[in-house]
């Protein structure tokens, strides 16, 4: 890239040398400022990382990243092919049987640091990005409520092993008021929106007021992807063919059979009439592992073949996404999602809950289920109060969102508006991870225990003086919260 | 005669010692415990041959991670890692260490946590579903709790489900 521009430089300087003559040179030297100008910036790349616990969503700030790198978060170990494979070295895997996963997330937090850095290691090098981490800045998204010394952990790996010009980490959530979820046009970006995140770990109900998180109302099911897999598995295992070796396998099954059901009482009776052929019940045609044949759902009328192995799905197509909707299913004692969500929004003004109600959108790999936005609307309209509205913004690609978010927030206004948050080398090494305490404290959780009045005032300050705004926010906040030099002396 | 009948059946639910709710609670939780694994089966030293142990020792050599065993070529790459990589990289903790360390538990109740952050228990009655086949579990079974939904699945449930010491 910096190559482009200074050949780029030379020839329009070239060019410009014979122009000179008839325009002057006061206007020549005003270009070569604006050229110098333009070098600079180019200098630094900005990496957008989505480092979720299943996939990560990975590219560069520029135009050609703004559908990124997917990679799966983990190290994967084939016995067929007697290989391990790191990151996104997974595409090249040819045997998909009993594959052995190493996740470096665990309950949705970032446990493993050695799987974690080998796939970040993977990701940065030639084979993946090619970027010199040196001359780059980061944006990455770490988990909701990440433990304070976990956080240390993450500023210690941006800095010290892969110095990183400065970084910004941030929870997903929060990016999304930067993307075009909400944005219309003529319109100004949405006072309030409610994100509802559920991933490979966990679901996350996650208001936004003024374009920043209300901790104090984000809410936890204990319901992600990785559980609906493993449920599934459970069930086919008991019921059919032995699948609790194959993640891999009944992950595909589950992302191409299952739906969430907007009547789960008539479905659960249609599949009652008849156990081979009714409405509901699909056959899973599973991978020929001796011939590298995918796994796949049976068309109608398809002959099979005689080697052929079929799954049957049929009620298991809609109970295990009815997990997130009745967790009492499985036995965990949480209340379903519209609950949660319901539960979420009792913790906000009551003035705005009427707006909360009314602009719900969905993020995340596991709210992909068809059916999930309509019964979740059915199921919210049942317990949101008959004066308000409730609708859920579409979101097309759901996986991406949070990426693309991020993609629009490092890109705005030639990266000024990340520049102003995040942390830079140097205040690292001036003051450690106090560093990020101190600026990253506007969109952190342990921000919550602040007055609200307090954290509305700044967010209504234009943004040039909010440096000084800002350190009588990090000082508030050692007063409420207890910082990390205190639990450290504990 | 009546009177007998009922006396009996009083007896007989006497003798049941109710099934024993910490038991149950305790099963449940290690079934959403299982639903929380990344693999069912542990890698035995057989898979992982060449590899060294899965915990990341080898005999006779130091500690091996993988972030080391695979060297990827990255642009303006530093040889060596800081002590605090090091230690983050080498030692590996887990979960509920990592929550202790991390103090959250003492915030006051005005700050939301990790710890804080999931939802409450559920207002309404778990409903019941067949643990055989997955419909209406109407019926439980008398000594361990599980539901099903007719005769047919409580035969399958006996023969291999069933957990008989909840007696």
């Amino acid at each position: 890239m910096r190559t482009a521009v200074s050949e780029f430089e030379r020839g329009s300087c070239q060019y410009w040398m014979g122009v000179r003559k008839v325009l002057g040179a006061k206007f020549t030297l005003t270009l070569v400022l604006l050229l110098v100008t333009v070098t600079m910036m180019a200098g630094t790349n900005i990496i957008v990382l989505d480092n979720g616990a299943s996939t990560i969503k990975a590219g560069l700030a520029n135009s050609d990243y703004e559908h990124p790198r997917i990679i799966p978060n983990a190290v994967v170990r084939s016995k067929g092919d007697k290989a391990t494979y790191i990151g996104h070295e997974f595409e090249q895997c040819q045997d998909h049987a009993s594959l052995h996963y190493r996740l470096p997330f665990e309950k949705g937090l970032l446990v493993d640091w050695d799987a974690q850095k080998a796939i970040w290691d993977g990701l940065f090098s030639n084979q993946c990005l090619g970027i010199n981490t040196t001359e780059s800045s980061l944006l990455i998204t770490e988990p909701y409520f990440n433990l304070p010394n976990m956080q240390e952990v993450y500023d210690q790996f941006m800095f010290e092993e892969y110095d990183f010009e400065s970084y910004y980490r941030c929870a997903p959530a929060s990016l999304i008021p930067h993307g075009n979820l909400f944005s219309e046009p003529d319109l100004p970006p949405a006072e309030c929106i409610l994100i509802v995140d559920s991933g490979f770990s966990y679901t996350h109900v996650v208001p936004l007021l003024h374009g920043s998180v209300v901790w104090r109302a984000v809410k936890r099911l204990d319901v992600g992807g990785k559980l609906l897999t493993n449920h599934l598995k459970e069930l086919v295992s008991f019921r059919q063919w032995n699948m609790m070796d194959e993640t891999y396998i009944m992950n595909d099954v589950k992302e191409s059979c299952c739906y969430v059901s907007v009547d789960f009482r008539q479905d659960l009776e249609a599949c009652r009439v008849n156990l081979q052929s009714n409405s509901i019940v699909r056959e899973y045609i599973l991978p020929d592992l001796t011939k590298d044949r995918r796994g796949r759902l049976r068309r109608a009328g398809e002959t099979l073949a005689e080697i052929d192995q079929v799954l049957l799905m049929n009620n298991e197509r809609f109970t295990v996404p009815e997990i997130v909707f009745r967790p009492d299913d499985i036995g965990l004692e949480q209340p379903g999602l519209a609950a949660v969500i319901a539960i979420s929004i009792s913790f906000l003004p009551q003035d705005l809950q009427g707006m909360f109600w009314s602009n719900i959108s969905l993020i995340g790999g596991n709210t992909k289920f068809p059916g999930f936005r309509q019964r979740l609307i059915d199921d919210l309209r049942s317990l949101a109060p008959v004066e308000y509205d409730v609708s859920i913004v579409d979101c097309v690609e759901p996986i991406t969102e949070a990426y693309r978010s991020a993609f629009a927030f490092a890109t705005k206004s030639d990266g000024q508006l990340f520049k102003a948050v995040a942390v830079t080398r140097e205040e690292y090494a001036e003051s450690g991870s106090n560093a990020s305490l101190r600026k990253f404290a506007t969109s952190d959780w342990q921000a919550g225990g602040i007055d609200h009045s307090t954290s509305e005032a700044i967010q209504a300050r234009p943004e040039e003086d909010r440096t000084p705004q800002l350190k009588k926010l990090s000082r508030t906040r050692s007063k409420t919260v207890p910082s990390t030099s205190t639990s450290r002396r504990r | 005669m009546v009177k007998k009948t009922r006396e009996r059946h009083a007896r007989k639910a006497a003798a049941l010692p109710g099934l024993d709710p910490e038991i149950i609670a305790k099963r449940k939780k290690r079934h959403l415990d299982e639903l929380e694994r990344s693999n069912y089966s542990e890698p035995t030293l057989l898979n992982t041959e060449g590899d060294g142990e899965p915990d990341g020792t080898t005999k006779g050599r130091a500690r091996q991670t993988i972030s080391d065993k695979r060297d990827f070529e990255r642009p303006g790459r530093k040889k060596k890692s800081t002590m605090n990589i090091r230690t983050a990289v080498l030692y590996r903790k887990n979960l509920s260490t990592l929550i202790e360390e991390s103090h959250i538990a003492e915030y006051p109740s005005s700050v939301p946590t990790y710890l804080t952050a999931v939802s409450p228990p559920p207002r309404y009655p778990p409903r019941l579903l067949c643990s055989i086949c997955g419909y209406w579990g109407q019926y439980k079974c008398k000594r361990c709790d599980m539901p099903f939904c007719d005769r047919s699945c409580e035969e399958v449930h006996n023969e291999t489900r069933c957990e008989r010491r909840v007696m």
